[in-house]
């Protein structure tokens, strides 16, 4: 498989505080890949610097081959809470956004994953559940055709029925080639979308392990060997 | 989908495939769904279907035809096969229970025999 995100050396510091320290990952593509940590940890500091938001003093990321900025960004869709767009907005025109923004944005994609997860091209972003909420984010965040998706939090605080369509919606509109990271500090319902986990404590890179190789090496669940990751339980490799 | 957290989901999938074809839901020389409705129906990601359809194809229950996706296998002989390992998996357990009391295979079939008897009148 091929490697779709290598990232060297990496450090970060804000306000002269270290966020992520020695960070060292190698992800093929192709995979579901879960980011976990606390809450603090830094996956979405970590999400950021991939997606090229944060920029990056020290460290090289490279994407799919290249390690320039502006490449990156065009292979990288990265969830959007979407909290740069004003409460009245409607649906229809934060598509038009998307559509004038990213040459990739596939209306075709984008229509189906509405249709099915019931979003009202009408609605005003103010009138929104948080469940409904996550759903568009997640609409137009798959609806972009990259090579790389950074899904962050997709599932906080939203209730178990969209959290279920969600899930479902990753797994029908995922490309067989296109790889997906979602970051989570909550693991078990996400446990079986997921080919690997890549672990942040400490502030750096604890353990990239795959699902299957936890469940077969250790006889754990995911949240089990986490909590146990956590709690200082399972011995670094 | 509801799974066990700490066996491999991809040989939870098997074996609910695997029942299925037992149990006749997918007949004989049957076409299974795409890679991705099965994904989506067992909410797991499309690898980790594929690594079960790979096991079940190494174990000649399905054979994938290009461009067509997998069918069942047309060989009774390996369901027949298939169902018998998989009761053996089913009774081992309560084997083993049954053993931890004490009980020999005599004692063990007969309370068996009696089992399904009193189920008979039950539901008569």
């Amino acid at each position: 498989m091929a490697e779709i995100l290598k990232i060297s050396n990496l450090n970060y510091k804000k306000n002269n505080k270290k966020i992520l320290t020695n960070i060292d990952l190698s992800l093929d593509s192709g995979k579901i890949i879960g980011l976990l940590g606390e809450n603090g940890a830094g996956k979405t500091t970590l999400m950021r610097l991939i997606a090229g938001i944060n920029s990056l003093p020290e460290g090289v990321i490279t994407v799919d081959g290249t390690a320039k900025k502006a490449e990156i960004k065009e292979k990288i869709s990265f969830s959007d809470h979407l909290n740069g767009f004003g409460r009245n907005t409607k649906i229809k025109d934060i598509e038009k956004f998307y559509l004038n923004v990213y040459p990739d944005f596939s209306s075709k994609k984008y229509a189906e994953i509405s249709e099915y997860l019931d979003l009202d091209k009408e609605q005003r972003l103010s009138n929104l559940s948080t469940g409904t909420l996550g759903k568009l984010v997640i609409a137009l965040a798959l609806s972009r055709e990259t090579k790389l998706y950074l899904l962050d939090e997709p599932l906080s605080g939203i209730d178990s029925m969209s959290r279920k369509k969600i899930i479902s919606s990753i797994i029908r509109w995922k490309s067989d080639d296109s790889t997906i990271i979602i970051s989570d500090h909550y693991v078990t319902e996400i446990a079986s979308l997921l080919d690997d986990v890549v672990i942040i404590k400490d502030k750096t890179i604890y353990q990239v392990s795959s699902v299957e190789g936890i469940q077969e090496k250790y006889h754990l669940g995911v949240e089990e060997y986490y909590e146990q990751v956590y709690e200082g339980g399972v011995s670094n490799e | 989908m509801e799974y066990i957290d700490n066996i491999p989901i991809y040989l939870q999938i098997k074996d609910i495939l695997y029942r299925k074809i037992i149990s006749n839901e997918y007949e004989l020389n049957s076409q299974l769904p795409s890679v991705r409705q099965l994904a989506v129906q067992f909410s797991a990601n499309s690898n980790t279907v594929q690594k079960a359809l790979k096991e079940m194809t190494d174990e000649n229950v399905i054979i994938p035809q290009r461009g067509k996706g997998n069918f069942v296998t047309g060989d009774v002989t390996i369901v027949k096969k298939l169902k018998s390992h998989i009761v053996a998996e089913m009774f081992d357990a309560t084997y083993e229970k049954l053993h931890s009391l004490n009980m020999n295979d005599n004692e063990i079939m007969e309370s068996f025999n009696n089992y399904v008897k009193q189920r008979e009148v039950n539901h008569e």
